[in-house]
């Protein structure tokens, strides 16, 4: 009897602790999503916690007038073909290293890996941003989405992993039935690959999606080409200081929402793909 | 054998190419113009080591620098045991704990300068959510400046506490399913109580996981500055200044601030001078670890 008290105090804390961070963690998302849908009056003086009207409207006007369907089409434009490209660069890459005995395997694999840990901030952009000028490719998105592409080592390392799940048996059984090196990657590997890449595309399609600072650089000059991130960082301080903090919190809920609801159903991916990131 | 050589050349030289072209190239064209005196147009001039003269004269990147520590020191030291305490508690058959670590990753799936915007209208200093709560409850009587020279710190703090907790919680509940069920049962047969057994057994028994999740939180906290650029812009008065954005604005000058010019060749010295701190402070803690490993 006493044992099972003292089990209860000692819980208190732990049931404490895990409720307040709970809170604290939800709470900025909640505020965005509920100040969404209020006033800007209510927003900005109302201390309250539920709208007082529900202003499905605001994103309507976010929508229409603060460009978000610009900056929208702009994101699905950019997160999609990264997604794409990035999963197709790391398992053909990743298939030739882990199938294949070739020269200059490991100094690709070196290169990789030091792509991961170097970093010298900013100072990158600028070559990168030239060179995509030299090819004329800086009046589209097209520049932004094969730079994103080219980072695409932590997605090499995480498709191999899931090569070592895949016997090496299968390829040559697949070559004595008549099959090539290209065909086995498209008939046997990929089919097999694909709960995987699924994981894998999560991964990329959410930093492509959240990237701020490649995308801003990139429509410094040409605001047509603002993402979400960038168009919403925009409003903080552009030139519109007017801008009604609603819309902005409409605005960031267009860029949260999709993610929240993908979450909400696959969270263990989403996790599954940190550990495993760092895990290499 | 010979076909599936040439397709492992094909296959792998997309990958190949671009890393090289966007990869490598840029560093190694910031190495060659850290020697130069470039602004961006014009002929560059070789200019050698005085890029790194001036480096050392730049009271405005060593004020950056020290205000990267703090940042970078401030978030860790909550981040890591809040954490750590959080992976412990949800490493034990608790009901509910699936739905807590849910909850607990949540944050980090968001872009960090959307959620920036975000805290900005829960932080603001006139009319935030935050402040209009502590009036209405009474706890203040003037709204309280989250963003003035005197909080800005603290708040850019408290925010990157909030983006960063979930992901070291997942990654020491990784290093934590290593390890084994019995050793616990035999410490709590001893009379163990929770604090020990975390200090002296959970901490011991993470060895090599902790040091590289801890090696690997500092450098993305030195490296961090997406949030403060979005919320502060470095300001006001500079207070929030680290050396990361420091380093944008000398490649990408921030109009609404506007203090810095381009300056391509200072700027990769001082690119190269921060990856250096950066690589400095991560090998100081990898050797003071290793040390105090072979004291215990």
């Amino acid at each position: 009897m006493s044992m099972s008290i003292r089990k209860i105090i000692l819980r208190i804390p732990v049931w404490l602790l895990l409720l307040t961070t709970s809170a604290l963690m939800l709470f900025p998302i909640i505020i965005a999503i509920l100040g969404s849908l209020k006033t800007n009056l209510e927003l900005t003086t109302g201390a309250t916690f539920l709208p007082s009207t529900w202003e499905f409207k605001n994103y309507l006007t976010a929508w229409t007038q603060a460009d978000f369907s610009a900056f929208t089409f702009n994101s699905l434009f950019v997160s999609v073909f990264v997604t794409v490209g990035t999963l197709l660069v790391a398992a053909m890459a990743a298939y030739a290293v882990d199938r294949v005995a070739f020269k200059g395997k490991r100094i690709y694999i070196l290169l990789q890996s030091f792509t991961l840990f170097i970093s010298i901030g900013a100072v990158v952009l600028r070559p990168q941003f030239d060179l995509m000028v030299s090819i004329g490719l800086q009046k589209s998105l097209w520049g932004v989405i094969i730079i994103l592409i080219s980072a695409h080592a932590t997605a090499f390392f995480m498709v191999i992993g899931f090569f070592r799940g895949i016997p090496k048996e299968l390829d040559e059984a697949a070559l004595i039935d008549g099959c090539n090196f290209y065909s086995i990657f498209w008939r046997i590997i990929l089919p097999l690959l694909r709960p995987a890449l699924a994981v894998v595309a999560l991964f990329t399609f959410r930093g492509a999606w959240n990237e701020y600072i490649l995308p801003l650089v990139f429509s410094l000059t040409r605001p047509e080409l603002q993402t979400l991130p960038v168009g919403l960082a925009g409003l903080r301080y552009g030139a519109g200081a007017a801008v009604e903090n609603q819309l902005m919190l409409a605005g960031a809920c267009i860029s949260i929402l999709p993610l929240l609801l993908v979450y909400l159903f696959a969270n263990r991916s989403f996790m599954q793909v940190n550990v495993g990131a760092v895990k290499g | 054998m010979h076909r599936s050589k040439l397709g492992a050349y094909l296959f792998s030289f997309p990958s190949f190419f671009l890393t090289v072209a966007l990869g490598l190239y840029p560093i190694v064209w910031a190495l060659r113009y850290m020697f130069f005196d470039y602004q961006g147009y014009g002929t560059p001039r070789f200019i050698g080591l005085d890029n790194f003269a001036r480096v050392g004269r730049d009271a405005e990147f060593w004020h950056s620098v020290g205000n990267t520590f703090v940042y970078a020191g401030g978030k860790l030291i909550i981040t890591l045991p809040l954490s750590l305490i959080l992976a412990v508690i949800l490493n034990r058959k608790l009901r509910g704990r699936h739905v807590f670590r849910a909850i607990f990753f949540l944050p980090t799936i968001f872009s960090a300068s959307v959620m920036s915007i975000v805290f900005y209208i829960v932080f603001n200093s006139y009319n935030g959510v935050i402040n209009q709560y502590l009036l209405k409850l009474g706890i203040v009587s003037a709204p309280v400046d989250w963003l003035g020279a005197g909080m800005a710190m603290l708040t850019t703090i408290i925010i990157a506490v909030w983006g960063a907790v979930g992901n070291y919680m997942l990654l020491f509940l990784a290093g934590l399913q290593s390890i084994p069920e019995d050793i616990y049962e035999a410490a709590s047969l001893d009379g163990v109580n929770p604090a020990q057994r975390l200090w002296y057994i959970t901490i011991p028994m993470l060895g090599p996981v902790l040091q590289m999740i801890v090696m690997l939180a500092i450098t993305v906290s030195l490296k961090g500055y997406e949030s403060i650029m979005v919320l502060t812009e470095g300001g006001p008065f500079g207070k929030t200044e680290v050396m990361y954005l420091y380093l944008y604005k000398l490649f990408f000058p921030l109009t609404t601030t506007g203090t810095s010019v381009q300056n391509i060749g200072y700027g990769s010295a001082v690119g190269f001078t921060t990856a250096v701190i950066v690589g400095l402070i991560t090998w100081m803690y990898f050797w003071m670890s290793k040390k105090l490993n072979s004291i215990y």
